[in-house]
């Protein structure tokens, strides 16, 4: 990387006073790097030798309070012979595939309707509401409006009593209905981004097609979308790292439950160091998950610094 | 972009339909908050509220120590987004405007804490905390929250800065100015859109947080916001629906103050 920022203090090198002004350069270097200090020490500090621990217990069994020891790669055959980390990553694969899905497409749809609508802004707000409240209080309003006091009831009620039942009790069946509260919560974010992208379009090739005659779905898929491909990627690529990482959700939701039916790779990391005190397997739960994202990564990297 | 007048009709009536949809649940928990919990418990979630029983809600909420764990959260959550935002800002402009060799490696190890999943870290914070007695303490819940929200922070400051010209510091420096200088009153005054993107995107981070605050703190006087809601469970849910929408206010405050200049810093956000 170049440095012109260096040009005028090479000009006071010029000056005849040598002593003093070695020390005022040495001190000039150690000041720049002082900026940066604090934030790689804290990072250095917390995450990455974090990420260090967490890649050596991985290869331990550990419970938390006993000695440490070193079992080899038997966390992750471990892992791989139980079937509750299978149910796990199963619904993990689930989350991703639909959430790649909707909540890229669905956002789109909208907002090619809302730039084309009347009310713009207010439709916009209504559909970022659920994304500005978190997914926790989410969770818990859906959790609530989901017992069988809530919706169910008023399925029943509308003839139809073999819905009324406790939907986030039925192994499976859970896991769609809590994509579907994703979906309600999350898809804000992607949807202002899309808005964002159409608003800043350069319009002459939209007029030029238009002019030609095109029609309209067409125009679209031909002239409109390729216009926002950036914005369309980066929110795939987004949406794709955010669904391997989804917790607070299902965590208020079903808590993975019931009997570890609806846990994803984020939970059942928890639930192994946390609550059944296998430190080493939760390890190697996360050791597992950090490859997987960094392999996405990889991609959606490449796609922030292609410049640099 | 032209639009036909029958197609803007049809798109606003699709639009009309879904956001009501998309809102019907907030709006279930409004009529809901002004119920007794016997009146939801009879099968009353989608009629009216016979009576207004939203004074003893808000009483249970101020009794409930909701109020307690929001103040705490707060606390954490101006901390670690200020200190993320002031940290970020000198590493950001070290890392775009000053004399530091190997600066993309540098910024690449600064920015690794936001690519890794937030799962490796927490057995070894959660222990560290323990053996340095941070677990389960204020000071320790800010000293995470500020190091956690520094990557991001740095990552947006840094596409900003990447973009003002060196010139700019070149001649200030000619004229005598410190680097600090410059950086408080050249950089700071430009840099209102990217900090007021940070601070709310890393103060709804905090706010929202959920996993580190369950694993950091076990009891109420530290507990955030988010994990006493997790715990509180569905015993009272009119209640529970007062602390939910306590708990939103200050997010949805600060989004809709901040809405206009959130919306120009999209463009730092993700590049």
């Amino acid at each position: 990387m170049n440095n012109t920022a260096s040009a005028p203090r090479l000009r006071l090198d010029n000056v005849p006073v040598a002593d003093s002004h070695i020390h005022k350069k040495r001190w000039t270097v150690i000041r720049d790097y002082m900026y940066i200090a604090p934030a790689v020490i804290l990072v250095a500090v917390f995450f990455i030798s974090s990420i260090l621990y967490t890649l050596m217990l991985s290869f331990n069994n550990w419970d938390g309070v006993n000695k440490m020891e070193f079992c080899r790669i038997d966390n992750y055959l471990a892992l791989f012979g139980d079937s509750n980390f299978m149910i796990s990553v199963g619904n993990t694969l689930i989350w991703v595939v639909s959430s790649l899905v909707i909540s890229v497409l669905l956002p789109l749809l909208l907002a090619i309707m809302i730039t084309k609508s009347s009310f713009a802004k207010l439709f916009t707000n209504f559909f970022y509401f659920p994304t500005a409240i978190s997914a926790t209080v989410s969770g818990v309003i859906m959790a609530t409006l989901l017992s069988t006091y809530g919706i169910p009831y008023l399925l029943g009620q509308l003839g139809h009593p073999e819905m009324v039942k406790d939907w986030l009790a039925v192994p499976y069946v859970n896991t769609f209905v809590m994509i579907l509260t994703g979906i309600w919560q999350g898809i804000g974010l992607n949807l202002v981004l899309y808005v964002a992208a159409f608003r800043n379009v350069d319009l002459s090739p939209i007029e030029a097609a238009m002019i030609d005659g095109v029609g309209p779905v067409k125009l679209y898929t031909k002239v409109v979308l390729p216009l926002i491909r950036p914005t369309i990627i980066v929110i795939l690529l987004m949406s794709l790292v955010n669904s391997f990482k989804v917790f607070d959700g299902i965590w208020v939701m079903t808590k993975g439950g019931p009997y570890r039916s609806s846990e994803t790779l984020a939970l059942t990391m928890y639930e192994e160091s946390f609550i059944y005190n296998r430190y080493g397997r939760g390890a190697a739960v996360a050791i597992v998950l950090t490859v997987v994202i960094l392999i996405v990564s990889y991609f959606n990297l490449r796609n922030t610094f292609r410049e640099e | 972009m032209k639009t036909g007048k029958k197609t803007k009709i049809i798109f606003n009536l699709i639009l009309s339909v879904l956001s009501l949809i998309w809102i019907s649940p907030v709006f279930f928990v409004f009529l809901n908050v002004f119920k007794t919990k016997q009146e939801y418990n009879l099968g009353s979630l989608w009629l009216l509220p016979k009576g207004n029983n939203l004074m003893a809600n808000l009483k249970a909420l101020v009794t409930s120590r909701v109020l307690q764990s929001m103040s705490v959260t707060l606390l954490y959550a101006l901390s670690g987004a200020v200190l993320a935002v002031i940290i970020a800002m000198f590493a950001a402009y070290g890392l775009t405007h000053l004399n530091i060799r190997h600066k993309f490696f540098w910024f690449i190890m600064i920015y690794c804490g936001t690519v890794f999943p937030f799962q490796v870290y927490l057995i070894p914070i959660f222990k560290a905390y323990q053996k340095l007695g941070l677990y389960n303490t204020r000071i320790g819940m800010i000293l995470f929250y500020s190091a956690i929200c520094i990557p991001y922070s740095m990552f947006v400051f840094r596409n900003f800065f990447l973009g003002i010209d060196k010139e700019l510091c070149e001649s200030a420096r000619i004229e005598g100015a410190s680097e600090f200088m410059i950086l408080s009153r050249i950089f700071l005054p430009m840099s209102a859109a990217p900090v007021s993107i940070v601070f709310l995107s890393q103060f709804t981070w905090c706010w929202n947080d959920l996993m580190f605050g369950l694993t950091f703190t076990k009891s109420a006087q530290t507990r955030p916001i988010m994990a006493s809601l997790s715990i509180m469970g569905g015993g009272n849910p009119p209640a529970l629906f007062v602390a939910c929408i306590a708990s939103s206010l200050p997010t949805l405050i600060l989004f809709f103050l901040l809405n206009d200049k959130f919306q120009k810093g999209f463009a730092y956000m993700s590049k």
